[in-house]
């Protein structure tokens, strides 16, 4: 415990730790000074200017967020000239901004939005050019609107300090300068892993998830399409934060009932797949494990890291599961099971998926998943977008009766449910593989090495005398670390469980804003809808994947058994190395990371 | 001149003149008009000579006899002697070997170089750059010797100190004390380097001192590096100076061949070693921490401090950042003492600067003066004054960052206070004169389009307020000023100073505020009146032809767009509504018929 | 301490063995701003005149001058003698300070800062 110091704030003397910045003290002594670039999980940036504050001795502003306190340093945090400093400041970002907020994505829930008002801005002194640039509209998942960029860099500092994939950059200079891929590559051929982590942390609109509400309306007013719809895990545990909810309510059976409401026909749970998912998975690595086969196993349900690895890691593919993720072995069996099931044409069957995943967009349209000439998915919506559908449409999803699941794509295990946390495949995966090996029970089920936000979690678990050797990472930067030590030993790892997002897939790309006074990616948040995942999973019976008698009743009448021909045919899938311009291929880099 | 057989210099500092310099050269000049040989001599007065202890001083050319402590009685005996007799006068010969010195060996112009004292300068017009033999001959190299056999790391952080150098890159700060918060870092990975981004519009310094004498700064880097204990040098320098590259690269080559850099310098176990890192055209690469993100491979724009490069810099590791400049200042240091530098320049600011003179003035180029020279000094007594017989307006110091002064700065004792106070900086050395025909509105737009252009983009004041503030002096310059913007632009100016997060930004609005301080007439007869009294700005001007029109068409046969009509040998006129202002009469007409109104 | 000394000495040597004592020294100035007025063809026409046999010359560059609106500059330097500085020297202007100058030793006021 360092000796505290004094600083002065508006006049008052306060007794502080050393060793922090005044944003960071000031935060504890309850004075909230505005902000915009900053973030606790990125870098310090001190690029919006509009933390700044008075510091006696300094003859300019001082930005809070990067100056360090020091033993009676005395600082003003609301001077007239400060308010009138920050006051321009932010006029001068609504200046080059668009001024559509009525009908903007983040109207009411926008951080500049929100700055501007408190700056109290009625009169605009300083209008002039504003910049114009084209939407990007290329990718399946993540759209950029530069227009609306207001250059506070978060973006760039998530891609590339978190997730590593370095993929956006400020370039040119002056009233020029934007943030954009290299080389002004649309994002859609750019190394975007479209993970959504950049929607996440914008502070406006400037990024924003392929928004498909107005197709799925149309649709759903389609008669002549059996509209069904599934959704993920993650998306009970946050969804009804949308709704102004606490964080970390399970909002299962309201989000059912609004589905239904919304027009589905039938209304399936992703959980449901993800047991499908672990039957067959547990049965692939314990084949690799028996067989001699390439190990460490990888998993591979999350969309943007099988994006990444093909384009950064293609060495590593032989290690991946040919599993495809849950939401594409749901939309697989839903148009030949189910539809043989109840006798419908596929091709009348609109498979929807409510995500909290941005990437799933990518992944449905992706055509190596494509079977017998159709889309696994026909539509991906996020959290947000179905959030604002059931609004739209006057659902009163807070106070709705809860309803069941359908079958008899609906049912689900513990093990299913707790796929959105970090940590959690792996866990469902040992349950079932234990069991599947050893023929015995495995008791405590409850794997705790593998929970909880730590970036690359280790454990271990002996199976007849087996010690085998597990690790989870989660968000794209702990990724490309642990893989870095599979390369250095790939002995070191058999099973590896990967998720593209921080925090999992509770911290997905399509989750809804972070609230009026959180910020994004909290990790208190993150938690909660972790617990409210692992709560439900405690609650069920039914803990374990394989004994999940809807799936064991799949097998039976459909798919036979795991790894079968049929299995292959509809529940797997391949990868292959992507080279996006930008990429060097690895065995071309010299030492100091310039081609040859 | 040359039609005289000797040259003499009088050394006319305060330093001499407190030891009767005068009073010996009146004398001098009275014995030289007894003998009826005054026109056989020529007569200069120089600067002080940096020689105060020894003074008055007298140089004789041809030979470069140096004559010191002088009193009156001896100025017969050297008349008779040395001037009629060819015979020079040995007991009162002195021996100083200053480094700096050498210059006055090529005493060519005295009205531009006398007043001057070339010590970072010293080499430059004097040796073959690319030849390291010639920097040899000249005592070069003596510094390193020194420092390496003589002195330990804490002593010349000390000398430095003593000298009291502060950094010619612009901000003035205390050399020494920066030496010593990196020497103090005990990271045993530490680097040098030395900034040669010299970025700002008109500026040559740098680039002169590397072209004609990249061996100076290699030296002051290697003893810098001895100073904090550093192995690596690293010299980033704009890509735009082709041949000052390819000269540096030459220096490094030959000063490894033999055995100034590499391992184990001269036989000692120092080892250090200088790269060069090209810039990639952009400005803000001259700000320390963009600069260090540049050499890195980011993309380089600046970051907030603390921490500062002498803690956290290149790499994450101690930096000691330096101009080309104040490198070069180094050697000098070290071989001639703290002591004789600090006793040149004012009381804050020591040592002499380079300025890059230029605009509207007779003599332009580099000059190297003490600090505490007046800028009616260099602008009318080194520059010769203003040519044409116009007048002068202002003189624009520091380049983009600095700031425009009137005639009543003029005998402001130039250093980095002194500057601040009258409104504008020293910045790297930049001096522009201004005479009455330029436009001080168009002056400060040139320099806020500048700047808006380099801007990095990080921060927002800068980025968008330059830009605003460039709007509204757009606007101005072409007619369509309001009431009410010069006032905005002092607003967003301030803002935009104390807000931005680095230099560039912090910088920007000056040219603006201090011409808007100083010339606010002219602000507001562009805004009210829609006049430019420089009749620079195209918008605002009238061409009108006078009744000393002869009627010769040349006018006529260029306008562009028939605007001009008249018969022959009858007085022409123009139609305003027709005239673009493009300036093609005025420049056609032989009889300065038009006027621009 | 000794090494540099011995160092000068020998760079001294290297220069006096290149011709440095011999009667006129030219120093043309070689900086970018001299190169863009022209200097690289003035230094070619001394070269030149050293190849053809003009003897008792040591020709060399040196750097910046410092007087920018004056350039090309030529210095001719003679023992005994006060230096010489030329200023706005074309090529022509060159071979002329060959033949009056340096050859005939007549120093040519005009051209002269």
């Amino acid at each position: 415990m360092s000796r505290l110091i004094t600083i002065t704030i508006n006049d008052k003397p306060y007794q502080v730790e050393p060793n922090q910045t005044i944003m960071q003290a000031a935060d504890k002594l309850g004075f909230h000074i505005p902000r915009l670039c900053y973030h606790p999980k990125l870098s310090i940036e001190g690029a919006c200017r509009v933390c700044i504050v008075e510091v006696e001795g300094m003859k300019n502003y001082v930005a809070s967020c990067a100056f360090p306190v020091s033993d009676g340093m005395k600082i003003r945090t609301n001077t007239q000239a400060l308010r009138t400093a920050r006051r321009d400041i932010i006029e001068l970002i609504l200046d080059n901004h668009p001024q559509d907020c009525h009908t903007c994505e983040r109207d009411g829930n926008c951080e500049l939005q929100r700055l501007a008002a408190s700056m109290g801005i009625r009169a605009r002194h300083f209008e002039g050019e504003r910049k114009r640039y084209e939407k990007d509209l290329s990718s399946e998942a993540v759209i950029r609107d530069p227009e609306k960029c207001i250059l506070c860099g978060r973006c760039v500092r998530m891609c590339s300090e978190i997730q590593q994939v370095h993929n956006l950059t400020q370039a040119h200079r002056g009233f020029h300068t934007v943030v954009m891929p290299a080389y002004n590559m649309p994002m859609g051929e750019s190394v975007c892993t479209a993970c959504g982590q950049c929607i996440n942390v914008c502070p406006t609109a400037a990024f924003l998830e392929k928004n498909y509400t107005q197709e799925l309306f149309e649709k759903l007013n389609d008669p002549n399409l059996v509209k069904v719809v599934q959704f993920a895990p993650s998306v009970r545990a946050a969804i009804g934060e949308a709704f102004g909810l606490e964080p970390g309510l399970n909002m299962e059976g309201q989000l059912i009932a609004s589905l239904r409401k919304l027009g589905f026909d039938y209304v399936f749970d992703t959980q449901f797949a993800a047991d499908l998912t672990i039957m067959e998975e547990a049965s692939e690595f314990l084949e690799r494990l028996q067989s001699g086969g390439v190990l460490p196993m990888i998993t591979s349900c999350s969309s943007a890291w099988m994006k990444c690895l093909e384009q950064f890691y293609p060495d590593l593919i032989p290690n991946v599961s040919t599993c495809k993720s849950p939401m594409s072995m749901q939309g697989a069996v839903t148009k030949t099971y189910f539809a043989k099931k109840k006798k419908i044409d596929p091709r009348k069957i609109l498979s929807v998926a409510v995500m909290c995943c941005t990437a799933k967009k990518y992944e449905a349209a992706r055509p190596e998943l494509m079977f017998d000439g159709m889309r696994g998915v026909d539509i991906v919506v996020t959290t947000r977008e179905a959030a604002w559908m059931i609004k739209s449409a006057g659902i009163d999803l807070v106070n709705i009766q809860p309803e069941e699941p359908d079958h008899p794509l609906g049912i689900s295990s513990g093990a299913g449910a707790i796929f959105g946390a970090t940590g959690g495949v792996m866990e469902a995966a040992i349950r079932t593989a234990y069991e599947l090996y050893t023929g015995e029970t495995l008791v405590d089920i409850e794997v705790e090495a593998v929970r909880g936000l730590k970036g690359i979690k280790e454990g271990s678990i002996v199976m007849d005398g087996k010690e085998i050797r597990v690790a989870v990472a989660h968000g794209l930067g702990n990724a490309c670390r642990l893989l870095e030590r599979v390369r250095q030993d790939p002995s070191r790892y058999h099973f590896i469980e990967i998720m593209g997002c921080p925090g999992g897939c509770v911290g997905g790309g399509g989750q809804p804003y972070a609230q009026i006074n959180s910020i994004p990616l909290d990790d208190e948040n993150l938690r909660k809808r972790a617990q409210a995942l692992y709560d439900l999973d405690k609650a069920k019976t039914i803990r374990r994947s394989h004994d999940n008698p809807d799936v064991q009743k799949l097998y039976k009448e459909f798919l036979q058994s795991p790894l079968s021909p049929v299995s292959h045919q509809y529940l797997h899938t391949h990868y292959k190395a992507k080279t996006p311009v930008g990429i060097i291929p690895r065995n071309e880099r010299t030492l100091s990371g310039d081609s040859k | 001149m040359a039609d005289k057989q000797y040259k003499l210099t009088f050394c006319d500092g305060s330093g001499c003149l407190k030891n009767h310099a005068r009073e010996f050269r009146q004398l001098f000049e009275e014995e030289l008009r007894r003998h009826q040989i005054q026109q056989n001599v020529q007569i200069h007065l120089s600067g002080c000579l940096g020689m105060c202890t020894k003074g008055p001083i007298l140089i004789v050319n041809p030979g470069y006899i140096l004559y010191g402590n002088l009193r009156s009685e001896d100025a017969p005996e050297i008349v008779q002697e040395h001037l009629i007799n060819g015979k020079p006068v040995s007991r009162l010969i002195i021996q100083e070997d200053h480094l700096y010195n050498r210059f006055f060996r090529i005493f060519g112009d005295s009205e531009f170089f006398g007043r001057q004292m070339r010590i970072a300068l010293r080499n430059c017009g004097v040796i073959d750059p690319e030849k390291i033999d010639d920097y040899l001959a000249m005592r070069g190299y003596e510094a390193l010797a020194k420092v390496l056999t003589e002195m330990t790391p804490q002593q010349v952080i000390e000398e430095v100190k003593k000298s009291g150098l502060r950094g010619r890159g612009g901000a003035g700060f205390p050399t020494g004390l920066k030496w010593e918060y990196t020497a103090k870092q005990s990271d045993p990975e530490k680097y040098v380097i030395c900034n040669a981004d010299e970025g700002d519009p008109g500026a040559f310094m740098d680039r002169s001192a590397i072209e004609g004498d990249p061996h100076t700064v290699l030296e002051g880097m290697i003893i810098g590096g001895y100073a904090i204990g550093s192995r690596q040098g690293i010299i980033y320098i704009r890509a735009e100076y082709p041949l000052a590259v390819q000269r540096l690269k030459k220096a490094i080559e030959d000063a490894r061949r033999e055995g100034f850099l590499g391992e184990r310098i001269l036989g000692t176990d120092f080892s250090f070693d200088i790269r060069i890192c090209l810039g990639a055209g952009a400005f803000v690469c001259g700000e320390e921490t963009a600069l260090i993100h540049s050499i890195e491979g980011a993309r380089g724009m600046p970051r907030p401090r603390p921490p500062y490069p002498s803690v956290s810099g290149l790499f994450g590791k101690p930096t000691l950042i330096n101009n080309v400049e104040t490198w070069a200042n180094i050697p000098v240091i070290i071989i001639d003492g703290a002591d004789w530098f600090s006793r040149i320049g004012t009381a804050t600011s020591k040592g002499t600067k380079v300025f890059a003179l230029a605009g509207k003035v007779r003599n332009t180029g580099l000059v190297e003066v003490p600090m505490g020279t007046t800028l009616r000094d260099i602008i009318f007594g080194i520059g010769g004054g203003i040519p044409n017989g116009k007048k002068f307006k202002a003189v624009q110091t520091g380049g983009p960052s600095g700031g425009c002064l009137p005639e009543k700065y003029l005998d402001t004792q130039i250093d980095y206070e002194s500057l601040a106070k009258a409104g504008s900086i020293m910045g790297s050395g930049g001096m522009i004169v201004i005479d009455e025909d330029s436009c001080m509105v168009r002056m400060a737009r040139f320099f806020v389009e500048f700047t808006q252009d380099e801007s990095c983009g990080k921060c927002t004041p800068c980025r968008e307020g330059t830009k605003r503030m460039l709007e509204i002096l757009t606007r101005i310059t072409r007619g369509q000023g309001k009431p009410g913007d010069i006032e905005k632009l002092e607003r967003l100016g301030t803002m935009i100073q104390k807000a931005s997060l680095c230099g560039l930004g912090q910088s920007a609005p000056n040219p603006v505020l201090s011409t808007i301080r100083n010339f606010r007439e002219e602000y507001e007869e562009h805004i009210h009146q829609k006049k430019c009294r420089a009749h620079e700005c195209t918008a605002l001007l009238s061409f009108v032809v006078q009744d000393n029109c002869v009627g010769c068409g040349a006018c006529k046969r260029v306008c562009p767009v028939n605007a001009v009509s008249g018969n022959r040998k009858e007085k022409h006129s123009i139609n305003p509504n027709l005239c673009i202002k493009c300036g093609q009469c005025y420049d056609a007409c032989k009889f300065n018929a038009i006027a621009k109104v | 301490m000794d090494l540099i000394r011995k160092k000068r000495a020998e760079a001294v040597n290297r220069i006096i063995s290149k011709g440095y004592l011999s009667t006129k020294r030219v120093y043309v100035g070689m900086a970018t701003c001299e190169i863009a007025a022209g200097s690289k063809e003035v230094m070619a026409v001394f070269q030149d005149a050293i190849a053809k046999g003009l003897t008792d010359v040591y020709l060399s560059q040196k750097g910046c001058a410092g007087r920018c609106n004056l350039e090309p500059t030529v210095e001719v330097v003679e023992e005994g003698k006060i230096p010489v500085k030329y200023g706005l020297v074309t090529p022509e202007r060159a071979r002329e300070i060959i033949e009056r100058h340096l050859k005939k030793g007549e120093v040519i006021q005009e051209w002269v800062i």
